[in-house]
């Protein structure tokens, strides 16, 4: 059998964020993680990133990205996370200090390290790969591929077609997106769907191990902000989503076609335009629009195996 | 003598600038850029131009594309190496092993509040080591630029070469907070070697005639293309303040860069109405607070001459 993927997180932890490290961590080779804005402040993600990682006894090397988008002016951060970005449960303190190097270096660092080995997971505002994707002109052919939670096909949640984390640095997306680098995208549109309930929560607390229950009062907290904001019932859990397909690929289909992050629409700035027309070559002729496809993109979830997966693997932590 | 580092695409009027701020400041390097020509044409015109003055200044070349998009090239001006019209050496040495991103980070560190950064090219390498080095922008203590416009364009109706190459990364320049000198091309169109000029450096060492070559060809390609009769010599008004403050008058100005998808991409605009910052009225936009310090005013003979003089002042 073959070793396990090398994957590099790049996050905003973010309750869903820590969700996907810990998962990550379980199944493949997580070489690493870089923080960036998005969720919270630099400071409180990469904090967050340094106690998850304590909390699972993960010891991979941290490095802190961009603290501001590309272009467009800073966030504000975002309020479903809590003040401090990971709201909700007392975590250990860092059991590290982070790299002296810039996140954007770190990635470069491990692409050219482990050479079409290596995959790279984008959870957060994309501003740190963007970074390196214009700093090392040979990162693309170096990444085996980019696995990104972002976007949606459909409706939006920061604006009405807008997901947050596309929102927070459309141009760093339109980078990542134009890149050449094989990309899979697993939108809002999926991962809405895709969440805790309150019966998972109390599968995780009622196993007595101190890790499940510690992330049992963290996504209690995260519940109680989607059923405030949203009136949901479900704690989606976004991020995750983007790592599953390379443990259990059946559970998330996915279309290969063309996707485009819109810049500069008044109403629609940030929104990833996939063209899901399923257009014949021959029938193309008055179409427009048209693209070479550039993403494998995310249709639809077997939700309930997937949260099942999710919580069998919390649940293997001490 | 002030420390400079060039950011530049030679590119003619970016040759007679670094040749400039050779002779009179402290060139402590030159990193290159697209726009004139590819990032690697303009590094070698860059190494040509250094060993025909036999500068031993170091060359990082940087970036090969600009943010967003492919690299857009404006040839029709300066010829297919970028640097047409004149007989150059071949290099005495290679770029060296540095990407201009980095090199302009360790200038900065290594000369904090020190160094003055010439952008003559795309903004691209100056936005990207910002980015990647959030202390920069405290360490340098200036950035001259030439580019964009208050007035006429050269590539578009109002828009100039250098900003349209990456309007992104200018935005980032222009939002940087580090004091900003700026001359645009409304301006600078009008400093012109004539025929007069290119005699006296048909006359001098093998510099100067470089550099005649250099003004012959550019006046040509501008008569062509725009109807002037005359070689612009953009670049170097962004250098020529720091060795003769008195040539070049500077009002502070808002200036910000257009960003989007429509006909004013790239524009850079500047904020002139005589009001006061920060005031609002019901329908008066309130100006924002100055970024820049704008050229208003150029002693073009005084400008042309000084460059002229500096020229034939190499063996």
């Amino acid at each position: 059998m073959a070793s396990r993927p090398k994957i590099l997180i790049d996050c905003d932890p973010g309750h869903d964020d820590a969700v996907a490290i810990l998962f990550a961590h379980r199944h493949l080779d997580l070489v690493g993680v870089t923080t960036v804005h998005g969720n919270n402040t630099l400071a409180n993600t990469t904090l967050n990133a340094l106690r998850v990682l304590a909390l699972g006894a993960i010891a991979v090397p941290v490095a802190a990205g961009a603290a501001v988008p590309l272009v467009q002016d800073a966030n504000p951060p975002a309020a479903l996370h809590g003040s401090s970005g990971l709201d909700g449960a007392s975590l250990p303190a860092p059991v590290a200090a982070p790299l002296a190097l810039h996140g954007a270096e770190f990635i470069i660092e491990m692409a050219s390290k482990h050479r079409g080995a290596l995959v790279l997971a984008v959870l957060g505002p994309q501003t740190n790969v963007a970074l390196a994707l214009r700093r090392e002109p040979r990162l693309k052919d170096w990444l085996a591929e980019i696995t990104i939670m972002g976007g949606s096909t459909a409706l939006g949640n920061i604006t009405p077609v807008a997901e947050f984390n596309i929102h927070c640095d459309p141009e760093a997306a339109a980078i990542v997106f134009e890149s050449g680098v094989p990309i899979r995208m697993v939108g809002y549109n999926v991962t809405r769907t895709t969440g805790f309930d309150g019966h998972d929560i109390a599968r995780l607390r009622a196993s007595g191990r101190g890790v499940a229950r510690t992330m049992a009062d963290l996504l209690d907290f995260y519940l109680h902000k989607q059923r405030q904001a949203f009136a949901l019932e479900l704690a989606p859990m976004h991020d995750v989503c983007a790592i599953v397909p390379y443990v259990a690929p059946q559970l998330i289909d996915y279309a290969h076609t063309s996707v485009s992050v819109e810049l500069a629409g008044t109403h629609t700035r940030g929104q990833t335009v996939c063209d899901l027309r399923n257009v014949q070559a021959a029938a193309a002729l008055h179409l427009r629009g048209l693209a070479p496809a550039n993403a494998r993109v995310a249709l639809a979830a077997r939700a309930r195996p997937l949260i099942d997966l999710v919580i069998d693997t919390l649940l293997t932590y001490p | 003598m002030r420390k400079v580092l060039i950011d530049c695409d030679p590119g003619h009027d970016d040759a007679v600038a670094i040749l400039y701020a050779a002779r009179h400041l402290d060139l402590v390097g030159v990193t290159t850029i697209f726009g004139n020509q590819t990032t690697a044409l303009t590094t070698q015109n860059a190494l040509k131009v250094l060993t025909l003055a036999r500068l031993d200044v170091p060359v990082a070349q940087g970036c090969a594309r600009p943010l967003l998009g492919e690299a857009p090239l404006a040839p029709d001006t300066h010829g297919p190496s970028g640097l047409d019209g004149v007989e150059l050496p071949e290099p005495n040495r290679p770029a060296i092993d540095m990407h201009a991103i980095d090199f302009i980070i360790e200038a900065a560190r290594r000369w904090q509040d020190e160094l003055v950064l010439a952008i003559t090219g795309a903004h691209t390498n100056v936005a990207m080591a910002l980015r990647l080095e959030p202390r920069l922008k405290s360490w340098l203590a200036e950035i001259t630029i030439m580019g964009g416009t208050a007035g006429v364009g050269n590539l578009r109706a109002q828009a100039c070469v250098n900003i349209l190459s990456d309007p992104e990364a200018a935005h980032i320049v222009f939002t940087s907070g580090v004091p900003i000198r700026w001359i645009g091309y409304e301006t600078t169109r009008d400093v012109l070697m004539g025929e007069g000029d290119i005699a006296r450096l048909d006359a001098g060492g093998k510099v100067a005639r470089a550099v005649g070559d250099i003004a012959r060809y550019y006046r040509a390609r501008q008569r062509t293309v725009y109807g002037i009769d005359g070689a612009p010599m953009h670049d170097a008004c962004a250098i020529v303040p720091f060795a003769r403050p008195g040539l070049i008058g500077y009002a502070p100005v808002p200036i910000e860069v257009v960003l989007g998808a429509n006909l004013a991409r790239g524009m850079t605009l500047v904020d002139r109405r005589p009001i006061q910052p920060g005031v609002a009225l019901s329908s008066v936009q309130a100006k924002k607070s100055a970024n820049a310090l704008m050229a208003v005013q150029v002693d073009v003979r005084g400008v042309i001459d000084a460059l002229v003089d500096t020229m034939l002042s190499y063996e």
